[in-house]
C-alpha cells in the first residue's frame, strides 16, 4: 500500500485503520451481441447465471454473503429489486442482502468500489459486486401521452373523469418508446459526443483502428492461453464473447464507413469497428476481507486499493462527454501518492477507441494538464504494451453495467499472475461521469 | 423605456385568448389581401393626417394573473426541464404574450400582425418568480423604426409581482416590405459567414412541435401548426415557434438561482419536422460555471444558422 | 429416467397384457435409498467354506436376519455362497443344488453373491477347474434370475479372508441396492488394506473428490453420488459446458473447475485447485470422455486422435502428475466401457481408448499402491444418458432390453454407485480392477 503524499486529499487507508479488501475472483457470462444469442434472456436471468457461476467457482452455496450490489443501466420497472430477485434465484443463502446500484456504464465500478469500502471499514466480510445489461430485452415504455392518459384513468373516480381522461388519448400515443443511448440533456448519442472529442484531440482513424485490432488480438490471445477459464462461465451455448473477431485486420477495419460524427466530414473517424457494439451480458466479482478469504480457503488475487469518481460539464460543452476519467485519475494518483507511470497494467474501458486515445492524449497534453487538471506538469504517457493486455470492450463488447465487473476480475487475475505490481482502471460513463480505481497484486 | 405617464392604460378584464386574436387577424389579413393595400398584408392603420406612422400611446394591462401550475408542469415537461416551483423565463413570456398581442391587434397598431417576422428577444428575468405569486402584466409597443427589409418594432411586456417588476421582455418584430414614410431603410449589413461551433446537443423536432407548444402556451399562430395552415399564409412549411427554441436553449443554460438576462436572435426559421444542432458554451473568456454563456442553433450538418443568443446572470 | 416401456409392462392393466403376450418385462431395479434396508429379507449363507461362518457373523453384525439353511416357505433377500474352499469340480454340486431352491425363493431385487478364490495361473488344474467353475456357474445363474435380482462373485486373493475390510465392503456393496446394475461380475480383493467407514451412509465423509466431465450425464451423477456419500466434490468440465457444470457444482455444494483435461497442465491445475480450496485431494474420477463413432473404413485422423487424446492420454498424463505429487492414499477410478471389452461396431477408436484405460489401470495399480492409494476402472454397459440418447432408437431398444440379463439400460447413478464404492477407503484392497456395470450385457466376457 502506497503512503499518501502531502498533496493527497485524504489520508491513506492504513492511517485510517481500515483493513485491506481483496478481489477473490470473478465470473461473467460471455458477452453477446445484441439481439443474438441472449435475445430471450432478461437482466435477471443473466445476472443470476453470472452469480451462480461465481457461487460454483468458489463453493459459496448456501453461504450468506455480506451484500450483493449490482445494477443495470436499462431496466424494466418490474426489476425494481433486480439484484435481490437475482440473488433469490441463485444457490446463495436466501438471507443474503442485495441492492441495486446505477451509475450508467460505471455501475459495476461504483458497486464494487463501495462494497470494497464497506469491507475496509469492517461492515462487511464478503461481498459480490457486478452488473448486467441487455439491449435485446430492453424495456419499451408506452409513450408519454399514453402513459399520462393511463395514469389519469387510474386516478379517475367517476365515469365523467374517466371519459375526460380517455378524451386526451391520441392515436399517435400508441407508438412505443424504446430507450436510446442518447444523452437526455443534449439529445446526442454517446458516439456523436465522442466523435466531437475524438476530433478535438485530433485522434486519427488509423490510431483508432490499431487500438481496435489490438483489443481483438489481445482478447483472442487471452482465450487461447485459457486465461478466461476461471473468469467466464458459458451461457446459452455461448462460450466466448461473440463480438470477438480474432482474424480481423487493419484492412478490414479500414474499410468500414464512419458511423459517428459524419457531419465532421473528413474528420469523421469513428466506425462500427472502433466503437463498441450494443451487447448483452452480466458480470460479478467476489470481494472479501483477508480473514474471509483465509477462513474459506479462497484465493486473494489483488487488493482493491482505492477508487475515485469524476464528472464533467458536457452539457455546456466544457468537456467531452466521456472525459471524466481524465479528471478522476490525477485525483486518485495524488491521494495514493502515485504517478501515471507507476502501473504494470492499464485497463481503460474502450467505449470507443477514440475515448481511450483522447484520454491518453489529454494526459500527455501540457495545456490540458495545467489548465484543466490544475497540475504543474503533464501526467505523461503510458507504456502502451501494458494497456488492455487481455482485450477490452472493443473486442469483448460492453453490456453497460457489466463492464466494471469484467475489468476488475480481469485485472485482478493479471496482477495475480504477475505476482507483483499495480493496475489502473478507468471507466467512462454516460452523463459525463467516470470511475477509476487502483488494484495491487497479491 | 418610456414612462407609463405618456400612455393611456387599457385594462383587460383577463388575459385574452390567442385563438380569437389569430382568427380576427386572419380575417383582417384576408380582407386586406383583397384590398391589396400593403404588400405585407394588413390595412393601413394609425396613420395620422400627414401620413406618418405612429405607435398608439397605449398600454394594455392585466392586473391580476394567476399561474396555472398544471400548465407550468406541461411546459416544463415539453422543454425537457425539471418540474419545479420556479417560472422559466419563456413560460413567463408565454403568460405575457397575449397581452402583447392585444397591443398588436389594437386598431391603432400600424403594422399587420400576420406575416410579421420575429427577429429577436431581450429579456431581463429580474428575480426568481414562484408559481404562487399574483402577477400583473402590462405591454406596449415602442421604437417603430426602419429595418433594411421593412419596418421593425419593439413590443415590450413587463410582469410585476407585489408592486415590483420581476420580468421585462422586449420582442422585436419585422414587417417586411413596409416603408415608414419619411424614413429610409438602412443598408443591409454584411452578413458574416456562419461557422458552426462545437456541437453540444442535438434536437430532433417532430412535426407536431408547434402544436405541442401552442397546446401549452396558447400561441396558435397557424404558421406553427401544420404544413397546410402555414402554406395558407405563404410559407413553405410550418416552422417552430421562436420562443420554443428559446425555451429549449434556456432549459439547459439558465442559471438555477437568482435573476438573469438573456437574448436571442433568429436568423432563419426551423422547418418542422427538423433537426437542430445546438451549442452552448462559455461566452468568450468565461470560466465561472454560472457565467455568461452563448448558445447557437443551426441546421443539422449545414452552415445555416437558425438562432444565437446568450444568458448572463445578474 | 425409467423408460416408458418399463413403466407400462410393470403397472396395472398394461402389465397384465404384457404378461399374457409374453413381452419381456424389465424389472424396476432395487437401488440404494437412504434408510432402506441393506437387503430386503433374510440372507441365507450356503456352503461350508472357511468364509461361511465369518460371513454369517459379519451379516449378523450388520443387523441382517442370517440363516444357514433355506427356510421352507420363506422368501429370502439374498443368498451368499461360500465357495472359497472348493478344491475339485465335484465340490460345486452340493451347494449348487441347494442354491436352486433358494433362488426360487429370492425376492425381487434379491442378490446372490458367491465368495471364491481366483483360479489363477500355475495352480493345480483340479483346483483351478473348480474355482473357474464358480465363475461359469454364477454368470449363468445371473442370466436365469428374474425380478431385477443379480448374481455376482467376490474373489478373495490368496491370503485374504473375510476379515479384510475390502472383502466386507465389497460383499456389502454387492448385496446392497448400490450394485443394482452390476450383474454376472466378479470383484477381486487382492489384499487386506482398507478402512471401513464409521457411517455406511457416508463412506466418503471428509474426502475431497475430483470428477472430470461432471457437467452432464454420468459425470453429473457421479458428482451427486460422491457428494451424497460425504465427499466434497470438485466438478471439472470444459469451459464450453460451463453453465451445466456450475449447476452440478451448486447442486452438490462443491466447486466448479473449468478445465480441458487434455491440457498438459491439467493434473497440476486439479491438484492446485483441490489442495488450495479444499485442503486435500483424495479421489479422482476420470470420467471425461468423448465418442466420435465411425466405421474404421471411414475413420479420419481427427476422430481417432481426439478420442484417444481425451479418453486415454489425458488420464495417463494426469495420473503421472498425481503420482509425482505423491498425494497420500489417492484413489483413482477411470471410466472404461464394455465397448473396450467386447468391441462395438463403429467404435474402433472409442474401444481402443477404453481398452487402453483398462490396460492403464492394471499397469498403474502398483504405482498407486506405493502411495497407499489405488486405481480401478468401471466399465459401463448401456447407460441411459444424453450421449446414448443420440443412438438410433432401434439400436437403443435392442441394446437396452435384449442384450443385458436385466433387460434394460442402466442409469447414470448405477455407474456412480460402483465408482463411489471403488473410491472409498474401504475398497483399498481392490486395485487394478475393472468392474462392469452393464446389467450383464450379452457382449463381452
Amino acid at each position: 500500500m502506497a503512503t499518501s503524499t502531502s498533496s493527497a486529499a485524504s489520508p491513506s487507508q492504513a492511517s485510517q485503520g481500515v483493513r485491506p479488501v481483496v478481489v477473490i475472483g470473478g465470473n461473467r457470462i460471455p458477452f453477446a451481441r445484441s439481439n443474438g444469442a441472449y435475445a430471450d434472456a432478461s437482466n435477471q436471468d443473466m445476472l443470476t447465471a453470472a452469480l451462480d457461476g461465481l457461487v460454483a467457482r468458489f463453493g459459496l452455496q448456501g453461504q450468506r454473503i455480506g451484500a450483493v450490489a449490482a445494477g443495470a443501466v436499462l431496466k424494466h420497472s418490474r426489476d425494481f429489486n433486480l439484484v435481490r430477485e437475482s440473488v433469490l434465484g441463485t444457490a446463495l443463502d436466501p438471507t443474503t442482502p442485495a441492492y441495486d446500484v446505477q451509475m450508467a456504464c460505471a455501475t459495476g465500478m461504483e458497486a464494487i468500489g463501495s462494497l470494497a469500502n464497506k469491507i475496509k471499514l469492517g461492515q462487511l466480510d464478503s461481498a459480490i459486486g457486478g452488473g448486467v445489461d441487455t439491449t435485446s430485452d430492453a424495456p419499451i415504455a408506452v409513450s408519454e401521452g399514453l402513459r399520462r392518459v393511463l395514469l389519469e384513468l387510474a386516478r379517475a373516480r367517476t365515469p365523467k373523469q374517466r371519459l375526460a381522461a380517455l378524451s386526451k388519448f391520441r392515436p399517435k400515443d400508441l407508438a412505443p418508446h424504446a430507450p436510446g443511448t442518447g444523452e437526455p440533456r443534449t439529445g446526442l448519442s454517446m458516439g456523436e459526443h465522442q466523435a466531437l472529442t475524438t476530433a478535438a484531440w485530433g485522434v486519427s482513424r488509423e490510431a483508432q483502428d490499431e487500438l481496435a485490432l489490438k483489443s481483438h488480438h489481445n482478447l483472442a490471445a487471452a482465450y487461447e492461453r485459457n486465461f478466461f477459464d476461471d473468469l467466464i462461465t458459458e451461457y446459452r451455448g455461448v462460450g466466448r464473447d461473440n463480438n470477438l473477431r480474432p482474424s480481423t485486420t487493419l484492412e478490414k477495419l479500414g474499410s468500414l464507413k464512419p458511423a459517428f460524427g459524419r457531419d465532421l466530414g473528413d474528420k469523421a473517424t469513428m466506425t462500427a469497428g472502433n466503437s463498441t457494439p450494443l451487447t448483452d451480458g452480466a458480470s460479478s466479482v467476489l470481494l472479501g476481507s483477508e480473514e474471509f478469504a483465509r477462513a474459506n480457503d479462497l484465493p486473494m488475487l489483488a487488493n482493491f486499493v482505492d477508487f475515485e469518481a469524476a464528472s464533467v460539464d458536457f452539457v455546456r460543452g466544457k468537456e467531452g462527454l466521456l472525459m471524466a476519467p481524465a479528471y478522476a485519475v490525477p485525483r486518485l494518483l495524488a491521494r495514493q501518492g502515485l504517478t501515471l507511470q507507476d502501473f504494470d497494467f492499464y485497463e481503460i474501458h474502450e467505449a470507443f477507441a477514440g475515448t481511450v486515445l483522447s484520454t491518453l492524449a489529454a494526459w500527455e497534453d501540457e495545456d490540458f494538464c495545467r489548465n484543466k487538471l490544475g497540475l504543474d506538469a503533464p501526467l505523461g504517457s503510458i507504456d502502451r504494451s501494458k494497456l488492455n493486455v487481455a482485450g477490452s470492450s472493443l473486442a469483448a463488447g460492453h453490456p453497460f453495467a457489466a463492464t466494471g465487473g469484467r475489468i476488475v476480475a480481469t485485472l485482478a487475475k493479471l496482477l495475480h499472475e504477475k505476482g507483483s505490481g499495480r493496475g489502473l482502471i478507468s471507466v467512462c460513463a454516460a452523463g459525463g461521469q467516470g470511475v477509476v480505481a487502483v488494484l495491487e497484486a497479491r | 423605456m418610456s414612462g407609463t405617464a405618456e400612455r393611456r392604460c387599457i385594462d383587460l378584464p383577463e388575459v385574452p385568448a390567442l385563438g380569437g386574436i389569430y382568427a380576427a387577424a386572419v380575417k383582417k389579413t384576408a380582407a386586406s389581401r383583397i384590398g391589396g393595400v400593403l404588400p405585407g398584408g394588413g390595412r393601413r392603420r394609425g396613420a395620422d393626417d400627414d401620413g406618418r406612422w405612429q405607435l398608439p400611446a397605449v398600454e394594455h394591462r392585466v392586473r391580476r394573473l394567476r399561474v396555472d401550475t398544471g400548465r407550468l408542469t406541461r411546459y416544463q415537461r415539453l422543454m425537457g426541464d425539471t418540474v419545479r416551483e420556479d417560472l422559466p423565463s419563456v413560460f413567463v413570456h408565454g403568460l405575457a404574450f397575449p397581452v402583447a398581442m392585444s397591443v398588436m391587434v389594437d386598431d391603432g397598431f400600424p403594422l399587420p400582425l400576420l406575416g410579421m417576422v420575429h427577429l429577436s428577444n431581450r429579456v431581463e428575468h429580474l428575480r426568481r418568480i414562484r408559481p404562487g405569486e399574483e402577477l400583473s402584466v402590462r405591454a406596449w409597443a415602442e421604437d417603430l423604426r426602419p429595418h433594411f427589409a421593412g419596418a421593425q418594432v419593439d413590443v415590450v411586456a413587463e410582469v410585476g409581482a407585489g408592486g415590483e417588476a420581476v420580468w421585462r421582455g422586449v420582442s422585436t418584430y419585422l414587417a417586411k416590405g413596409v416603408d415608414l414614410p419619411g424614413r429610409t431603410r438602412p443598408e443591409r449589413p454584411e452578413k458574416p459567414v456562419f461557422t458552426a461551433p462545437t456541437r453540444t446537443g442535438q434536437w430532433r423536432l417532430a412535426a407536431d412541435t408547434g402544436r405541442a407548444y401552442a397546446g401549452v402556451l396558447g400561441d396558435w399562430n397557424p404558421i406553427h401548426l401544420t404544413s397546410l395552415s402555414a402554406r395558407a399564409l405563404g410559407m413553405k412549411r410550418h416552422i417552430a415557434h421562436g420562443m420554443y427554441l428559446a425555451g429549449r436553449a434556456l432549459a439547459g443554460a439558465a442559471p438555477r438561482e437568482g435573476g438573469y438576462e438573456w437574448g436571442i436572435e433568429f436568423a432563419s426559421p426551423v422547418f418542422l419536422p427538423g433537426t437542430v444542432d445546438f451549442s452552448v458554451a462559455d461566452a468568450e473568456g468565461g470560466a465561472d460555471p454560472y457565467g455568461t454563456v452563448a448558445f447557437t442553433g443551426w441546421r443539422r450538418g449545414a452552415s445555416r444558422e437558425h438562432f444565437s443568443g446568450y444568458v448572463a446572470p445578474r | 429416467m425409467t423408460n416408458q416401456y418399463q413403466k407400462l409392462v410393470n403397472t396395472g392393466l398394461t402389465k397384465k397384457i404384457a404378461k399374457q403376450l409374453g413381452l419381456p418385462r424389465p424389472a424396476v431395479l432395487r437401488r440404494h435409498a437412504a434408510g432402506a434396508p441393506l437387503v430386503p429379507g433374510p440372507v441365507v449363507v450356503l456352503g461350508d467354506g472357511a468364509s461361511a461362518q465369518p460371513t454369517a457373523d459379519l451379516l449378523l453384525g450388520w443387523g441382517l436376519d442370517v440363516l444357514r439353511h433355506l427356510p421352507p416357505g420363506r422368501m429370502v433377500g439374498a443368498v451368499v455362497v461360500a465357495y472359497d474352499d472348493v478344491a475339485r469340480p465335484g465340490d460345486l454340486a452340493d451347494v449348487a443344488l441347494n442354491l436352486g431352491p433358494a433362488v426360487k425363493s429370492l425376492v425381487p431385487g434379491g442378490r446372490v453373491v458367491s465368495i471364491s478364490r481366483p483360479a489363477g495361473d500355475g495352480k493345480d488344474p483340479e483346483l483351478a477347474a473348480a474355482r473357474q467353475g464358480v465363475d461359469g456357474l454364477m454368470r449363468s445363474l445371473g442370466r436365469e434370475l428374474r425380478g431385477g435380482a443379480t448374481a455376482n462373485g467376490l474373489l478373495l486373493a490368496e491370503g485374504v479372508d473375510m476379515g479384510a475390510p475390502s472383502a466386507q465392503a465389497a460383499l456389502r456393496f454387492l448385496l446392497s441396492g448400490r450394485s443394482a446394475y452390476v450383474d454376472g461380475q466378479f470383484l477381486e480383493v487382492s489384499d487386506g488394506r482398507g478402512k471401513l467407514p464409521e457411517d455406511w451412509e457416508k463412506p466418503l465423509a471428509g474426502k475431497v473428490a475430483v470428477v472430470t466431465g461432471a457437467a452432464r450425464g454420468i459425470g453429473a451423477s457421479i458428482a451427486a453420488t460422491l457428494a451424497r456419500d460425504g465427499a466434497t466434490v470438485v466438478a471439472v468440465d470444459v469451459p464450453a459446458a460451463g453453465s451445466a457444470l456450475a449447476r452440478v457444482a451448486n447442486d452438490v455444494r462443491g466447486t466448479a473447475l473449468q478445465l480441458d483435461v487434455t491440457r498438459a497442465d491439467a493434473g497440476h491445475l486439479i491438484i492446485e485447485h483441490a489442495t488450495q480450496r479444499h485442503g486435500r485431494l483424495d479421489i479422482v474420477v476420470h470420467n471425461a470422455g468423448i465418442t466420435r463413432d465411425k466405421l474404421l473404413a471411414n475413420m479420419d485422423e481427427g476422430r481417432w486422435k481426439s478420442v484417444i487424446a481425451v479418453n486415454t492420454e489425458s488420464q495417463l498424463r494426469m495420473n503421472q502428475a498425481f503420482l509425482a505429487a505423491g498425494l497420500p492414499g489417492l484413489r483413482v477410478v477411470s471410466l472404461a466401457s464394455t465397448s473396450g471389452i467386447a468391441g462395438n461396431r463403429g467404435q474402433t477408436n472409442y474401444a481402443a481408448s477404453k481398452g487402453g484405460v483398462m490396460g492403464m489401470v492394471r499397469a498403474s495399480s502398483a504405482a498407486f499402491a506405493d502411495i497407499d492409494g489405488g486405481i480401478n476402472a468401471v466399465a459401463p454397459g448401456f447407460i441411459e444418458t444424453e450421449m446414448t440418447a443420440r443412438v438410433p432408437v432401434a439400436t437403443r431398444a435392442v441394446a437396452r432390453m435384449v442384450m443385458p440379463s436385466l433387460m434394460q439400460g442402466g442409469l447414470p447413478v448405477d455407474v456412480a454407485e460402483a465408482i463411489s464404492f471403488l473410491a472409498s477407503d474401504a475398497a483399498a484392497g481392490v486395485n487394478g480392477e475393472t468392474l462392469r456395470v452393464c446389467g450383464q450385457s450379452l457382449i463381452g466376457r
